[in-house]
């Protein structure tokens, strides 16, 4: 009597745990996570005093490096950072106000445009908007 | 907690239904290991249904977004990778359920009379898992599946008559665009899961209404089989079964998650090696080898026309076969039967060989 | 009535020619109409002409040559008026430059002329060699063409950029220069240098050709300061490091060859990292014996720097195991690209050679790889973490199962 007692205790025992197993992660993944969307489209870039003006930073961006500029007025600017030529991160320089790919010299103006050395092409330009305290980096929408 | 009982019961009626599920036995005999199979494939319908309405919550059906979104639940959603992952093992492991079960009702013949709507509405709710999953399969919205849709509805386009106008009811146009994922999407979420419903009751309330068949063998034999009891004798060793199929769901979506694979691009030349799942496997393979010419018609429609004409007699056999199930006649179509079985196993196989381009 | 005659003989002409009287700046080319019809020599001329671009700008063959174009005569080809006939080859870069070199003459056709052609020719082996009275060597013509010019712009100009190889190897090959004394397998190893194939075999108009280095109109072979100067016009953080460098100074000492002493001239390649140290393939050991300041800093320095690369490529390869379990590697993968950027800098730095320098750039890139690393293991964790889930959840499947049978077989069992 006891031993089927005891078996039928425990039968209903792994029954709820089988069930608490099964419930458990289907509760957790309905929780949202930390980040709500995928950030390939949209990404917090950096918070609002990380950066002086004049001053830039590299981002991740869905997967790939972008670069973000703070302008002396103290609004953004924000591009990828991929250089068009063969591939290197450029970084900005502030006193020639000019964004600059030291693999081979090339230059890119403020607008992301190609203006001297061997990039064939300007550099993708992105949205910039701040959020609250967050300096938020967008692809730039389609028409 | 009697009187809460006492108070649904007489507005649900809940007595009647107990009588019911009391009532209901199944016979036991050699073959009765293949009554489970029904029962499984429901429990991964179940599965499906529970583990699909979760992705819901995250999965965006647009060409610009499934891709990152199918990214994000596997990545920065909690469980997200392992409840995709058991989405995407339930449905080949349905299907193959399904596959078992209707295999293991035709040896039996369990589609004699009185139940010959048992079977036609069971053949029409194989077709909805293979739509289910064919449409599903294009929501990753990753190269290998974009390019499988397109071999597939290729393939749908060659059919005489209607096929053009198939194609582009599936693809939403021409070619498979954005707005080929948003009707699939639809498909695969609505229209095919409000049908499924349907047809699902169906079927379900004429195995209550027939009870379990029994195959001829032992239904000539000397005594009739005895019988099991439903609830609890016969559900418990369902949920054995399920159990063991929750288990292995478990382990294939921690050991072989499913992959992301690469976003899908059109204008990139297609990879090597596409195929369609495998429960399309037979008929890819069937197509591939036929030549290209077969008495002045172009083989692949050759193939489509004769594929099709063997469907329609495998859906119409209740009809052709003996109504007892003995005699040669019945002896003919379990060889049928048998013959279909190792050509489907066999060609599916041959797929995953490599065999003849 | 001289003038009639001459049309019918100008309209006899064109009509034994079956073809159109050519349109010129003014009223007709005669120029055109007599010489086409005169042996291959004379006719050469007109072939191309019409695509030259001082016909399309209205200039002519009077333009060069002077004389009346309007004149269907022998008395066309006047010396009154004006008609010079064809240069000497040493008087062409004068003939040329009479219009090229003059400023005002210019800006008729262009607001922003380039009139320093002449300039720099006279700084010009070529020029040099030709007031010394050697004719075989270049002047505008050879490069430009004569009487089908096209803008350098035009791809079928021979100066186009992926033109110029071809064109400077008509005459600086095996054959032409036979008597001299200058080498002649520049455009072989050209060719097959990382600035070949860059500009020839992948269109790359960014690459050097002949004309980068050696100057268009000033074609001389670039001293041991120029060479850096040169290089450096693209390569500017290296050729900003190794103005700066020791080594840059003690080459100039030895009339070594700046940049090409290590990476060579015509026949550059891709730089490997081979090339660092003094083992095999190591250009340091060209002047470094071991014992050297120099050789015991390379004693150091290869080591960490090959070290740094194994870390990196332990890095990658952690994170391919990841992606194939499933694991999103996004972020080590970031991680990993800035650590492959600054090993970048590390070669870079490399023309510093200043020891302090290229060391810190291999820590901070060692720093990076360090952190993908991290990255890595903490995903192979996450998925050990599930395999521990999943094996706990089918122990207690196997044991639900297990009573459930025991539940099966007891309910079935004849009741004691």
């Amino acid at each position: 009597m006891k031993r089927r007692d005891f078996l039928d205790w425990l039968f209903w025992i792994s029954g709820t745990t089988v069930g608490a197993f099964v419930l458990y992660p289907v509760v957790r993944y309905l929780v949202p996570p930390e980040m709500p969307e995928a950030a390939t489209r949209r990404v917090n870039a950096a918070r609002g005093d990380e950066l002086a003006p004049g001053a830039f930073k590299i981002f991740p961006f869905g997967g790939e490096p972008g670069i973000l500029i703070r302008n002396p007025d103290g609004s953004y600017r924000a591009f990828s950072a991929v250089c068009t030529h063969l591939g290197c991160t450029v970084q900005y320089r502030p006193g020639e106000r000019m964004i600059w790919c030291a693999c081979h010299d090339g230059f890119y103006d403020l607008e992301g445009r190609n203006v001297s050395g061997p990039p064939p092409r300007p550099l993708e330009r992105y949205d910039v908007h701040l959020a609250g305290d967050e300096v938020v980096v967008e692809k730039a929408q389609t028409a | 907690m009697g009187s809460v009982r006492e108070w649904l019961r007489d507005r649900l009626g809940l007595d009647e239904i107990q009588h019911l599920v009391e009532k209901k036995d199944v016979p036991v005999h050699r073959h009765s290991f293949w009554y489970y199979w029904g029962g499984m494939t429901l429990f991964l319908f179940g599965v499906q249904v529970v583990t699909g309405i979760l992705l819901l919550l995250y999965y965006r059906a647009s060409a610009d977004e499934a891709y990152e979104s199918v990214r994000f639940l596997m990545t920065q959603v909690s469980f997200g990778w392992l409840i995709r992952s058991i989405h995407s093992w339930s449905a080949n492991l349905m299907i193959g359920a399904a596959m078992i079960h209707m295999f293991s009702t035709f040896l039996m013949k369990s589609y004699r009379t009185p139940r010959e709507v048992t079977w036609l509405s069971g053949m029409v709710l194989l077709g909805l898992s293979m739509a289910f999953g064919f449409s599903g399969y294009l929501l990753p919205w990753n190269q290998l599946a974009f390019f499988a849709t397109k071999v597939g509805t290729d393939i749908v386009g060659a059919v005489p008559g209607v096929g053009h106008f198939l194609l582009r009811f599936l693809r939403g146009g021409d070619q498979i665009t954005g707005g080929t994922l948003t009707r699939f999407f639809g498909f695969h979420v609505a229209i095919l899961p409000a049908v499924t419903t349907l047809i699902l009751g169906m079927h379900l309330y004429l195995v209550q209404r027939h009870g379990m068949s029994v195959p001829p063998s032992v239904e000539q034999g000397p005594t009739p089989p005895p019988r099991m009891k439903f609830v609890p004798n016969f559900l418990l060793r369902d949920m054995v079964g399920w159990l063991a199929a929750l288990g292995l769901l478990a382990l294939l979506a921690a050991l072989f998650p499913w992959e992301l694979g690469i976003k899908a691009d059109p204008y990139v030349p297609a990879p090597a090696g596409i195929k369609p799942e495998w429960y399309f496997g037979w008929m890819f393979q069937t197509l591939r080898m036929l030549p290209s010419h077969i008495l002045g018609l172009e083989g692949e429609l050759v193939g489509i026309l004769g594929i099709g004409l063997a469907g329609m007699v495998w859906l119409v056999v209740p009809f052709l076969d003996d109504v007892r199930g003995i005699g040669p006649r019945a002896r003919f179509w379990r060889i049928v039967g048998v013959i279909a079985i190792l050509y489907v196993t066999v060609f599916t196989l041959m797929v995953y060989r490599g065999g003849t381009p | 009535m001289k003038f009639a005659a001459g049309i019918l003989l100008l309209l006899a002409a064109s009509t034994l020619a079956g073809t159109p009287a050519p349109a010129a700046a003014a009223g007709g080319n005669s120029c055109i109409d007599c010489h086409r019809e005169l042996e291959p020599r004379m006719a050469a001329p007109t072939e191309h002409f019409a695509e030259d671009i001082h016909a399309v700008r209205g200039l002519g063959c009077v333009g060069c040559h002077g004389g009346d174009a309007s004149d269907p005569d022998i008395t066309a080809m006047d010396p009154d008026k004006g008609f010079r006939g064809a240069p000497k080859r040493s008087e062409i870069a004068e003939w040329c430059a009479k219009c090229h070199a003059d400023a005002a003459f210019m800006k008729r056709y262009n607001p922003q002329p380039y009139v320093f052609s002449m300039a720099e020719f006279r700084t010009s082996v070529h020029c040099k060699k030709i007031s010394e009275g050697d004719t075989k060597v270049a002047t505008c013509t050879n490069c430009h063409g004569v009487h089908g010019i096209l803008p350098h712009k035009d791809p079928r100009s021979p100066v186009y950029p992926t033109n110029v190889p071809a064109t400077c190897s008509k005459c600086h090959n095996s054959q032409y220069m036979k008597g001299r004394t200058v080498p002649t397998n520049q455009y072989a190893l050209y060719v097959n240098s990382v600035h070949g194939k860059a500009l020839l075999e992948k269109g790359d108009l960014s690459a050097p050709a002949c004309n980068d280095c050696h100057g268009n109109h000033g074609a001389v072979p670039p001293n041991t300061r120029d060479i850096s100067v040169v290089c450096g016009n693209c390569h500017g953080r290296e050729g900003e490091l190794f103005a700066k460098s020791g080594v840059s100074h003690a080459l100039e000492l030895e009339g070594k060859r700046g940049c090409a002493t290590c990476h060579g001239n015509h026949d550059i390649q891709r730089p490997t990292d081979a090339m660092i140290g003094l083992g095999p393939g190591g250009v340091c050991g060209q002047c470094h014996t071991p014992e050297s300041p120099g050789g015991r800093a390379t004693a150091v320095l290869v080591p960490q720097f090959h070290g740094l690369k194994i870390e990196i490529a332990e890095a990658d390869s952690l994170l391919a195991v990841a992606d194939r379990l499933g694991m999103d590697t996004e972020a080590g993968r970031g991680l990993l690209r800035e650590a492959d950027d600054q090993l970048v800098n590390v070669r870079v730095s490399l023309h510093t050679f200043d020891r302090a320098q290229i060391s810190d750039a291999i820590t901070a890139s060692s720093e990076l790889a360090t952190k993908s690393m991290a990255q890595a293991r903490a995903l192979l964790a996450d998925w050990r973490t599930r395999r521990v889930g999943l094996g706990g959840s089918l122990v207690v499947i196997l044991i639900l199962i297990a009573l459930l049978v025991y539940q099966i077989r007891r309910i079935e069992s004849p009741r004691a």
